[in-house]
């Protein structure tokens, strides 16, 4: 009752709300209300309120967003019987409205986030039996040993867990290729795995024919299984050790919950943020998601499956037929079944797996393909904002995420957009400068404001749009194809050992340089335009104003698209561990400091360790997090540097079976705090000034690396180094 | 009495008279019984035996037939009335074989009768192309007749002969043309008009200049060129007595214009000082004035002496026949009933318009059958504002939502081959417009550039001679616009009629390099197409409170009154009730119906109903002044300076003037330069930047002024008062004759208008807080409207109002977000 009330009093200040916004005020009037609701928001961001102010904050700038959306709609569009501005204005304006819908939607479902739960590893009491998937297509079998080590290790009673690897490379069908050479790779890799399993005390198992790809495989494995859980894994995803202590336990609050997702954790950085070097210091692309956006759905019982990470009912999918396939984004498309059928689902905002993600800029595209795809396939054919059994806030939340990957359309549109009027002279968008003021730049600032105030210290100014940018140019033609032939797209698995020796483009990076190209011939003709035709001037500048900022991103994805060469493979993990290391038979303590899947570093206490030489045989010895007892691991050493009493050697892992993947994993993934620490580390808000200062420069010193590997090639590297080092110091 | 030979009009039969509901038809209101020959208008005895005319005119009939309903109703009286008769040359030219032979008899008898055309004191035809349009009212007697058109000029200078024409157009036909070069002295120009050109009723002239610049190919020489008409040298002859001859009192509205543009009516009223004689009197005046419709009157009352006749003028005769025996000997069926007609004046000649019967209220059935063709229920709605006797065609009137293609606003196709091209059009929108702060109307502009025209060039929009919007011209290689949207604030609109003016700036290569000849080509360079549209869109309609711009619009509010409107005239002495008479019948014209009045000299009577008060400022209840918010001490205080005097000196020093002489601080430099650009850009200054209108301060008049006019809401704020006084009663009629002029009646605005006889000066005090009083019956939209008005005038308002909303749905979403979906 007094919800339905307050639902009555909201609806009534918004309906007053829309009645004032959509008053046909004068231009003066709205330039200083803008800048009065503006200077509000700012002022509350500064204080930096939380709660209630928070949200007077982003209503402060709905009323300006909903303003500009009035003005837009009502006085700028270009009269239709000018087709030639008319239908490029219209295209802009509908990408406008797009942008706007969507931040109405993002603003429902992030409005409040929920909470990250408390820890509930402590207060799990009954465990029901879990069966855990590792499903695997292509994955080397080094890295399904450290994932599924990693699953045999969780903290669990040893009766109730069964580990699985679902083996699609080495199906029947695979194996009786008529292509030799494929068969023969097919044979062998079943024979490693099976090989591995035992080791490991795994189940392997797979199957017939590659159906339905991960669904269908996944759905093999349900077949085969019996556990009342099932606990997914990506073959690269390696949980750690509470990772089904944190999640079981809410199986049992809920009967009717079928998902405890967990955010993707990964320790290695994607593409852009190898290139553009911020893995260390700026947070992760998908932190936006996992660390706001998932817990906003949370509010909404929307939380979605990501497809690894994450546990589920078998008794929730068994009513649904197991897992859904007909898109080839099978995880949300399973969720939207789900709770369609009035099941719910959770989020537990942990990091509890760490993984790995693609390398190279073209595996990334392909991984974000698949994604867009498959979301416009479960767009076409599962229609969330329709869907029976659904709740209202879960068909938006389902319609944002879907719709989300529509973005490639009006980044295009403003991509262009500037070009039709330096080029062609089109006057797709009719406003005077002082209009532009007042409706349109109070529009992109309350726009930066509320998203820094949203996303603050998960997403830093201007790094959305690059990451839509980099992904648009080979992201449109395949949401375009699956528009038009829904049913082709089929899954792909995403290639993410890959590592990239030396600098170079990558061999997709060809339009990047093109519309750089473009862009800058349009920066010269906007300074020609301004002097050759001063009448237009304000409108030449504020058209060229918005090409620079275009050209500022463009510039920026040339450095995405430029690959530098690193020599470490994977990637090291911080760890401050206390072990003991023995060369020969001479033990000294010693502390771990880093470790990656290959190796580790370490510091050794010891004035005197001269005898020790490179390449040379040693132990390490540490106490795991699964056992009271020390455990030996065998490495060569490759590194030595003497620094006073401390001793850091860099060595190499010599693993002589399943039992030293364990120990690896152990190393590496057991500890999920470790992971929680280093987000922590990332999350700052640089704030939307110093956030633009910095991407201005970031931006800046990438355009010339992007332009140096182009113009001097492969063989640039040195040279490059060279820079790369001037431009630090 | 012995030469008026009264005699009958039946010129028609009564049947066709009722058929055609002729002005002075009473049959409706004549009691039975009484005898059916009231509606008596006399014609004066011509030299000619009277039954000629009608012969030789007979078949002319058919043509006042068709105009008189129209004419009678001035809404209806569109161009289109003209438009008929241009196409009707056969009929005629069948009579004037006939007609020809009377007049030539007279003509060497009689000296030719003049009228005078130009409705403006000035009249001045400026830049390369200039246009003015108007109609003149004509008697059948003198449309029939061979006439003469007369005009003098005068040009600049620079203004290069062989490429600049003038051209004269009568009811849309060319009439003369000729080249314009007369720089030196006044040239006469005179020519013959064609017979059968001209009708009886409205006929349009136009004047049409088309002027090129001898040396000077830039915009700015434009600007020198022009020439001067003098209306005093232009004028129609026409040959014969018989087109002086006023027959039926419709003659009422071909009065026409003195040579300054100027129409006087003389009432003479022996027993102007009695009580009871002052409504029936300004009723007279309005409906005169209606019936001509021309834009300078003015009404001059007498009690003895008929005065002087001369064109533009009329003497008006009223009273009863015992009344009138010193001044006009009255014939003696106005002693049986109610009587209105044209009457020769024994002593001077002139023919005069007298008004008489037994008694007065006979006469004021007599002032009825004059006036009652005017009448209009005030809450029926006009389409049209008159304004063809000086501009036509007449304005249209707005109340909502409307497209009007240039071809309805009297803006033909043209082409242009010069560099600033020009025209105007009228449009007039209602008293209760509220819509100056956040308007904008559009034009859908229809026009072609050629390809010599450089971008930078622009078109600009005027509205009532303030910059409105420019629309600039950015494609180089030529152009078409296809409705193209070009939008207008309507800041500058105001009640009542409205001028708006395209003027199209064209920039060449050609007129850079300024070759020889240059400016004689007649190349096109701009085409304007009559398709264009002019479109209002629904607007904030609630009258306000004060606001004289509606008074002077719309005569607002007494022309929507269902009642009479109270006017309070302390004392009736001739020259306040010629103020009276000829601020009354301005306003009738702008109201486009007589406004009902009843006067009183009773103060106290007044209260809750609208009224004016007019009389000097010393005769004016201290009470009124107050409420006027105008200061009590002007009651003694104000006094023009007597010629021996010193000019008391208006000292008009303002903080703002100085603080333009002082450079300031660093800082306070930087705040005024910033203050500046906002100003400049975003026409935003401290001032503006408010939460609610400011309070009125109290007004003194200075003594430089003569004449005021103020409007407040009466004390009890549900009438509107409006006060027109000065210093004395003279100069009360020197004021009301001057603002009533067709050139200063439109600058009246605000809540005060003061106006400076002796420099012509006119000063206004704005409006700071009002009233709003709903015209409207309840819409949403309109008071959805209405709010935009004010609160793009209390700008921080706007802001409150955003802010508070903001705050409450952020406090509200809080509230909700708490109840609904997952909180742990």
């Amino acid at each position: 009752m007094q919800t339905v009330s307050s639902i009555l009093i909201w609806a009534v200040i918004a309906l007053c709300g829309v009645v004032l916004i959509t008053l046909p005020v004068n231009l003066q009037t709205q330039l200083i209300a803008s800048t009065v609701v503006v200077t509000m928001m700012a002022i509350i961001k500064i204080l930096k309120r939380q709660g209630t102010w928070r949200l007077v904050a982003l209503a402060f700038g709905t009323a300006i967003v909903l303003r500009y959306v009035y003005w837009r709609t009502t006085s700028t569009l270009p009269p239709v019987n000018q087709l030639e501005n008319f239908i490029p204005g219209l295209l802009l304006y509908l990408a406008e409205m797009y942008n706007v819908a969507m931040l109405m939607l993002s603003l429902f479902i992030v409005a409040t986030p929920l909470p990250p739960r408390t820890a509930r590893a402590l207060k799990t009491q009954n465990f029901p039996s879990v069966d855990v998937f590792v499903p695997s297509y292509n994955e080397d079998t080094n890295l399904l040993a450290n994932t599924l080590a990693s699953a045999k290790a969780m903290d669990y009673p040893a009766d109730k867990l069964r580990v699985w690897l679902l083996d699609d490379g080495g199906t029947a069908q695979k194996r009786n290729s008529t292509k030799v050479l494929e068969s023969q790779a097919a044979i062998a890799r079943h024979d490693e795995l099976k090989q591995l399993c035992v080791e490991l005390d795994v189940e392997y198992l797979t199957r017939e024919r590659n159906e339905h790809a991960k669904a269908g495989n996944l759905n093999n494995g349900l077949e085969h299984s019996d556990g009342d859980l099932i606990a997914v894994f990506d073959a690269d995803h390696a949980p750690a050790r509470d990772f089904l202590r944190e999640t079981v336990g809410y199986f049992e609050d809920d009967p009717k919950l079928f998902l405890v997702q967990t955010p993707h954790f990964f320790i290695n950085p994607d593409p852009l943020e190898r290139n553009l070097r911020t893995f260390d210091s700026m947070p992760s692309e998908n932190e936006m998601f996992y660390g706001i956006i998932q817990r906003g759905l949370d509010k909404w019982n929307a939380a979605f499956f990501c497809g690894s990470a994450a546990v589920l009912s078998r008794k929730a999918l068994e009513s649904q037929n197991g897992f859904s396939g007909i898109s080839i984004t099978e995880d949300c498309e399973t969720a939207l079944a789900l709770h369609g059928a009035g099941w719910n689902s959770i989020y537990v905002d942990k990091p509890l797996i760490a993984g790995l993600q693609p390398a190279t800029f073209a595996s990334f595209i392909g991984q974000r393909s698949r994604w867009a795809q498959g979301m416009m396939q479960i767009l076409r054919f599962r229609f969330p904002l329709l869907k029976r059994g659904l709740t209202l806030p879960q068909r938006l939340c389902y319609m944002s995420s879907t719709l989300f990957w529509l973005f490639p359309f009006p980044r295009v549109i403003f991509l262009f957009a500037p070009l039709f009027y330096l080029f062609f002279d089109l006057e797709i968008f009719t406003a005077s400068g002082s209009e532009f003021l007042a409706y349109t730049l109070a529009y992109m600032l309350v726009n930066l404001m509320m998203q820094n105030y949203l996303y603050g210290s998960f997403r830093w100014p201007w790094i959305s749009e690059l990451y839509e940018y980099v992904q648009t140019v080979h992201l449109l033609p395949a949401v375009i194809s699956v528009m038009l032939n829904p049913r082709k797209p089929t899954f792909k698995v995403t290639a993410k050992d890959e590592s990239i020796s030396v600098s170079r483009l990558s061999e997709i990076s060809r339009p990047f340089f093109v519309i750089f190209a473009v862009q800058v011939i349009a920066l010269a003709v906007t300074i020609y335009r301004v002097y050759a035709e001063p009448y237009k001037a304000d409108v030449t500048l504020v058209v060229g104003g918005w090409n620079i900022i275009n050209l500022i991103l463009s510039g920026c994805a040339l450095g995405v698209v430029s690959e530098r060469g690193e020599r470490a493979s994977s990637r090291r993990v911080r760890v401050d561990r206390r072990s003991e290391f023995g060369v020969g038979d001479k033990w000294n303590s010693a502390s771990i400091e880093d470790v990656s899947v290959h190796g580790a570093r370490l510091n050794v206490f010891n004035k005197d360790m001269g005898l020790v030489k490179i390449g040379s045989e040693a132990i390490v010895r540490f106490q795991p997090y699964s056992g009271t007892e020390m455990v030996t691991l065998s490495v060569i050493i490759r590194n030595i540097e003497q620094m006073g009493d401390i001793t850091t050697i860099g060595c190499q892992y010599v693993p002589k079976g399943a039992a030293d993947h364990r120990l690896i994993a152990d190393l590496v993934f057991a500890n999920s705090d470790q992971w929680t620490k280093f987000q922590q580390a990332r999350r700052r808000n640089p704030g939307i000034i110093r956030g633009t200062v910095w991407f201005l420069g970031l931006s800046l010193y990438q355009t010339s690396r992007g332009l140096l590997y182009l113009f001097k090639g492969v063989g640039a590297e040195k040279g490059q180094q060279r820079q790369d080092a001037k431009a630090k110091g | 009495m012995r030469r008026i030979l009264p005699a009958l009009i039946f010129l028609i039969t009564a049947a066709v008279a009722q058929a055609q509901t002729t002005p002075f038809d009473m049959s409706g209101e004549r009691p039975k019984g009484e005898p059916p020959a009231t509606p008596q208008i006399f014609t004066p005895q011509p030299a000619t035996p009277q039954t000629e005319a009608p012969k030789a005119v007979a078949p002319l009939v058919i043509a006042p037939q068709m105009t008189a309903p129209q004419a009678i109703v001035p809404p209806a009286a569109t161009p289109q009335v003209v438009a008929p008769h241009m196409t009707t040359p056969a009929v005629p030219a069948q009579v004037t074989p006939q007609a020809a032979p009377v007049v030539k008899q007279a003509a060497p008898a009689t000296p030719a009768f003049r009228r005078y055309v130009v409705p403006f004191a000035k009249f001045r035809l400026e830049g390369e192309n200039d246009r003015r349009s108007w109609s003149i009212y004509l008697t059948p007697e003198q449309a029939a007749a061979p006439a003469k058109f007369n005009f003098a000029y005068q040009n600049a200078v620079v203004v290069a002969p062989e490429a600049s024409q003038l051209t004269v157009l009568l009811n849309d036909r060319v009439v003369h043309q000729q080249q314009i070069g007369s720089p030196d002295s006044v040239s006469d120009v005179s020519f013959d008009i064609p017979r059968g050109l001209l009708q009886p009723g409205a006929n349009l002239l136009t004047f049409e200049a088309t002027q090129r610049h001898r040396t000077d190919c830039d915009i700015q020489s434009t600007y020198e060129l022009w020439s001067d008409v003098d209306p005093e040298k232009t004028y129609l002859s026409f040959t014969g007595r018989e087109a002086e001859k006023l027959s039926t009192t419709d003659a009422i509205r071909a009065i026409g214009v003195d040579g300054a543009g100027k129409t006087q009516y003389n009432i003479v009223v022996p027993a102007l000082a009695q009580p009871g004689t002052t409504k029936p009197l300004l009723r007279l005046a309005q409906g005169l004035s209606l019936l001509s419709g021309m834009p300078n009157e003015t009404f001059s009352f007498g009690t003895d002496g008929v005065p002087a006749a001369g064109p533009g003028k009329m003497t008006v005769v009223v009273g009863t026949p015992a009344e009138l025996q010193p001044v006009f000997a009255a014939p003696s069926s106005a002693q049986s009933g109610a009587l209105a007609t044209f009457a020769t004046d024994p002593r001077s000649g002139q023919q005069l318009l007298l008004i008489s019967g037994p008694s007065w209220q006979a006469i004021s059935a007599a002032i009825d059958m004059v006036v009652s063709p005017t009448d209009r229920d005030p809450g029926t709605r006009r389409d049209l504002l008159v304004t063809q006797r000086w501009t036509a065609p007449d304005a249209p009137l707005i109340y909502s939502g409307t497209s009007l293609s240039f071809e309805q606003l009297g803006v033909k196709t043209t082409e242009f081959s010069g560099r600033r091209f020009h025209t105007s059009f009228n449009v007039a929108i209602p008293s209760d417009f509220y819509a100056n702060a956040y308007g904008e109307a559009t034009i859908l502009l229809d026009a072609a550039y050629a390809k010599d025209v450089r971008p930078g060039s622009h078109i600009d929009v005027y509205v009532n001679g303030s910059i409105a919007t420019t629309k600039p011209i950015t494609a180089s290689g030529g152009g078409i616009f296809r409705q193209l949207p070009i939008r207008i604030t309507m800041r500058h609109f105001k009640p009542g009629l409205n001028t708006l003016t395209l003027e199209a700036m064209l920039m060449t290569d050609e007129d850079t390099v300024c070759a020889p000849a240059a400016t004689s080509s007649t190349t096109p360079r701009f085409a304007l197409f009559d398709t264009s549209q002019f479109r209002m869109p629904d607007f904030a309609r609630v009258a306000q409170r004060p606001n004289l711009a509606a008074f002077a619009g719309t005569g607002y509010p007494y022309n929507r009154d269902t009642e009479p409107t109270t006017l309070f005239i302390d004392r009736a002495d001739a020259d306040t009730l010629s103020a009276s008479a000829t601020l009354l019948g301005q306003m009738a014209i702008v109201a486009g119906h007589p406004v009902a009045v009843e006067p009183t000299t009773s103060p106290n009577t007044i209260s809750g109903r609208n009224a004016i008060f007019i009389g000097s400022i010393s005769q004016l209840p201290s009470t009124i002044l107050s409420q006027m918010n105008i200061a009590a001490t002007s009651q003694v205080a104000w006094r023009p300076p007597t010629p021996g005097q010193a000019g008391t000196q208006d000292a008009s020093v303002t903080i703002a003037d100085w603080r333009s002489r002082i450079s300031g601080g660093l800082l306070q430099g930087q705040f005024d330069r910033f203050q500046q650009w906002m100003h400049r850009n975003f026409d935003i200054s401290l001032s503006s930047l408010r939460f609610m209108p400011s309070s009125e301060q109290v007004f003194t008049p200075s003594n430089a002024n003569t004449f005021l006019i103020a409007q407040e809401a009466n004390s009890t704020n549900d009438a509107t008062w409006t006060v027109i006084t000065a210093p004395s009663a003279g100069d009360l009629r020197a004021g009301v004759e001057a603002m009533t002029s067709q050139l200063d009646w439109p600058q009246i605005s605000g809540r005060i208008t003061v106006y400076s006889g002796k420099t012509g000066k006119i000063d206004t005090v704005p409006v700071s807080r009002f009233d709003l009083v709903m015209s409207q019956p309840w819409s949403l939209t309109n008071y959805r409207l209405i709010a935009a008005n004010w609160l793009s005038s209390n700008i921080l308002s706007y802001a409150f109002l955003l802010v508070i909303g903001s705050l409450l749905l952020g406090v509200s979403t809080a509230s909700i977000l708490s109840k609904i979906g997952r909180r742990e």
